[in-house]
C-alpha cells in the first residue's frame, strides 16, 4: 500500500531547510529573525501533517517509510523539541554574532534525520536517518566559529560519532547476514537457539546496540557528551539533550520489541542492558557532583537520564519510558531555556557562579529554573516525580529489585547537585550587578511552556497516558 | 572461487584493523582515515553476504554507505580544517581546551 501523505512530514522540513539555505546565501540582511519565523512555520506544519496521519498508517516505499502511531507520537516530541530551540534561537541567534545563520536549517535537516529514523521498521533507513541527524548535529555544535571551545566540541562529536556510525553499520552488516534482511524485528528470529546464526545475530545485534548508545549517551558510550554540550551553542546542547536520546530509544524499542511482552526474558540482550543501566545510573551521578560548568552538569544529567530510561526498556514497559522521554523534554528543554536566558552578547555565561545571586535579582527566571531543576532531581508534586515513580515501580513488578534500588539511591545523589544550583541562586550575593534581559517573548513562551507541561504532567498526566497507550498498542 | 567466508573474516580483520588504529592514534587525519577503514570493512561484508544469501539488498547497501561516507567526509574535513587553522595542529592531544 502506498500513500504518498506518509513523505510529507520529512518533504516539508528538507524542503524548508533548503528554502531557508537558498535565503541565507542571497539575502544579506543582517537580521536572521525571518528564518527563526520561517523554520517555526516548517516544524510547525510538519507537526500538524503528523497529527493528521495519527491511525492512519500511511506507508510508503513498500513500508520503508510507515507513518504508525508510534513513530508519530515520538516524532512529535522530537518536532517539540526542535519548535522549543527555534524559540530560544530567536534570543540567542542575535547574540551569538551574523555568522550563525546556518543554524535554523541545519536544525531542520537534524530534525527530518530524526524523524526517519522514528518511522521507520528498516534498518537501513534508520541508518540513514542517523546519518542526517549526525552529520548535521556535527555542524549545529561547531557554529560558533570564533570561539575555540564550541570547534573542539564538533571535532570530538564528529570523531566520536562517526566511530559509532562505522559500528552501527558493521553491527547492521552482520544482523543483516545473520537475519537476511533490514527488518528491524526480523533479528530477534534469528537468536533462538538452535537457528544456526544465533552468534552472528548476537554479534550485530551488540554492535547495532553499541552505536544506539552512543546516541543516547550511555555509560560506557557517554564521553563526548559533557564536552559536546559544553562547546556546543546553548541551544544546540538543548536539542542534543533531548533529540537524539530520545530517537535512539524509539529505535531500541522497536529492536527489543518482540520480546517486550515477555519482559525482555532474552538473557543475553537481558545482561548486555542491565550492564549498562548499571553503569549508567552509578558513573554520571557521581562525575556531576564535581561540575562547575552548568552545561557540564547538565549533560551529565542527561546522561544520569538515560539510566532511568534503560531501567523502563529493562522492565519491558515501552508506555512509562515515552512518558518519561515526553516529562525529560519539557524539564530539560525548560531548564537550557533558563540558561540562555544568561547569554549576553557573544558571551555564554555558564559556571554556576554565573547564577549566585538570580534568584533576587530575576524572581521569575529564577524561580522557573529552580522548578525545572527540582523535577529534574524527582521532587513532587512535578512531573519528573511522577515519571521516576512510574518507572521505578513498573521495574519493580518487573523482579528488577536491586536495580530500582541502585536507582533511588542514583536519584538521591542526584538531588545534592541539582540543589546545589538552586542554593547558588537563592544563597549567594551576586558579585556584580548582572542585569539579565528575559524579556525576549519567544524565550518566555518556552519557558511557560515547559512550566505548564511539567506541572500539568505531574498532576494529571491521565490524557497523555492513554494517548501514549495507543501509540504502542503498535509495538507489542 | 573463493568462498564467501573468506570476505567476511577479511572484512572482520579491516573492521579490528579499524577500531585499533581509531584508538591507538593521535592524529586527526589518521583517526578519521581508521572510520573509513571501519566503514569499508562493512561494506566488504554486505557484499559478502549479499552474494552468499543471493540477495540484491545487500548490495545495495554499500551504494548508501559509500554516499553516507562522503557526506560525513565533507563535513568533517572541513571541522578538522576548522580546528587545524585556529590551533595550527592536528594533534589530537594538543586539542584539550574542553575536560573535566
Amino acid at each position: 500500500m502506498t500513500s504518498w501523505p506518509a513523505l510529507l512530514p520529512l518533504a516539508i522540513l528538507a524542503a524548508g531547510a533548503l528554502i531557508l539555505l537558498v535565503f541565507e546565501a542571497f539575502l544579506k540582511s543582517r537580521n536572521k529573525a525571518y528564518q527563526g519565523y520561517a523554520a517555526l512555520a516548517f516544524v510547525v506544519s510538519s507537526g500538524a501533517v503528523l497529527i493528521v496521519a495519527w491511525d492512519r498508517d500511511w506507508a510508503f516505499f513498500r513500508g520503508s517509510l510507515r507513518l504508525d502511531n508510534f513513530g508519530i507520537l515520538l516524532g512529535l516530541i522530537l518536532t517539540a523539541a526542535a519548535a522549543f530551540v527555534v524559540l530560544l534561537g530567536l534570543r540567542y541567534v542575535p547574540l551569538a554574532g551574523s555568522n550563525i545563520g546556518e543554524f535554523y536549517p541545519l536544525l531542520l535537516f537534524a530534525l527530518s534525520g530524526a524523524v526517519i529514523m522514528l518511522t521507520t521498521t528498516n534498518l537501513l533507513v534508520v541508518f540513514l536517518g542517523l546519518e542526517v541527524l549526525s552529520v548535521s548535529s556535527y555542524a549545529l555544535a561547531g557554529l560558533r566559529l570564533h570561539d575555540e571551545k564550541s570547534s573542539e566540541a564538533a571535532l570530538k562529536y564528529f570523531l566520536l560519532g562517526s566511530f559509532a556510525s562505522a559500528v552501527f553499520v558493521f553491527g547492521l552488516a552482520l544482523s543483516f547476514g545473520a537475519s537476511k534482511s533490514f527488518d528491524i524485528s526480523a533479528l530477534f528470529k534469528n537468536l533462538r537457539p538452535g537457528s544456526g546464526t544465533e552468534v552472528l545475530g548476537l554479534a550485530g545485534l551488540a554492535f547495532l546496540l553499541a552505536g544506539l548508545a552512543f546516541k543516547m549517551a550511555v555509560v560506557p558510550f557517554h564521553m563526548w557528551t559533557p564536552d559536546v554540550y559544553q562547546g556546543a551553542p546553548t541551544p544546540v546542547a538543548a536539542f542534543f539533550s533531548v533529540g537524539p536520546k530520545a530517537v535512539g530509544f524509539a529505535v531500541l524499542l522497536r529492536l527489543t520489541a518482540p520480546l517486550l511482552g515477555e519482559g525482555l526474558r532474552d538473557d543475553a540482550l537481558h545482561g548486555l542492558l542491565t550492564v549498562l543501566a548499571v553503569l549508567t545510573l552509578i558513573v554520571p551521578n557521581l562525575a556531576a557532583l564535581r561540575q562547575t560548568d552548568i552545561k557540564r552538569l547538565l549533560a551529565y544529567s542527561s546522561i544520569a537520564h538515560a539510566g532511568y530510561l534503560l531501567l523502563a526498556v529493562l522492565a519491558g514497559d515501552p508506555e512509562k519510558l515515552v512518558f518519561y522521554l515526553i516529562v525529560y523534554l519539557f524539564m530539560n528543554v525548560g531548564a537550557f531555556a533558563a540558561v540562555t536566558a544568561l547569554c549576553r552578547k557573544d558571551e555564554e555565561r555558564n559556571t554556576i557562579e554565573d547564577f549566585a545571586g538570580l534568584g533576587f535579582q530575576s524572581p521569575w527566571l529564577g524561580a522557573l529554573f529552580s522548578v525545572f531543576l527540582l523535577s529534574l532531581a524527582g521532587f513532587p508534586p512535578t512531573a519528573g516525580f511522577l515519571a521516576k515513580f512510574y518507572v521505578f515501580s513498573s521495574a519493580a513488578r518487573a523482579g528488577l529489585v536491586p536495580l530500582v534500588i541502585l536507582a533511588v539511591l542514583a536519584s538521591l545523589v542526584s538531588v545534592y547537585y541539582y540543589l546545589k544550583v538552586v542554593v547558588v541562586m537563592y544563597m549567594r550575593p551576586a558579585p556584580r550587578a548582572t542585569e539579565t534581559d528575559v524579556q525576549s517573548p519567544a524565550l518566555l513562551l518556552v519557558l511557560f511552556l515547559c512550566l505548564y507541561g511539567v506541572l500539568q504532567l505531574g498532576v494529571n498526566p491521565g490524557a497523555l497516558m492513554h494517548l501514549i497507550r495507543r501509540a504502542v498498542a503498535v509495538l507489542l | 572461487m573463493i568462498p564467501a567466508s573468506w570476505f567476511l573474516a577479511l572484512s572482520g580483520v579491516l573492521f579490528a584493523l579499524g577500531v585499533l588504529a581509531f584508538l591507538i592514534k593521535k592524529d586527526l587525519l589518521l583517526m578519521f582515515l581508521a572510520v573509513e577503514v571501519m566503514l569499508n570493512a562493512a561494506n566488504l561484508a554486505f557484499v559478502a553476504f549479499a552474494r552468499r544469501h543471493g540477495l540484491l539488498e545487500g548490495q545495495a547497501a554499500v551504494f548508501f554507505i559509500i554516499t553516507v561516507a562522503a557526506a560525513e567526509a565533507a563535513v568533517g574535513l572541513a571541522i578538522i580544517l576548522l580546528v587545524f587553522r585556529r590551533k595550527k595542529t592536528v594533534k589530537a592531544d594538543e586539542i584539550s581546551v574542553l575536560k573535566g
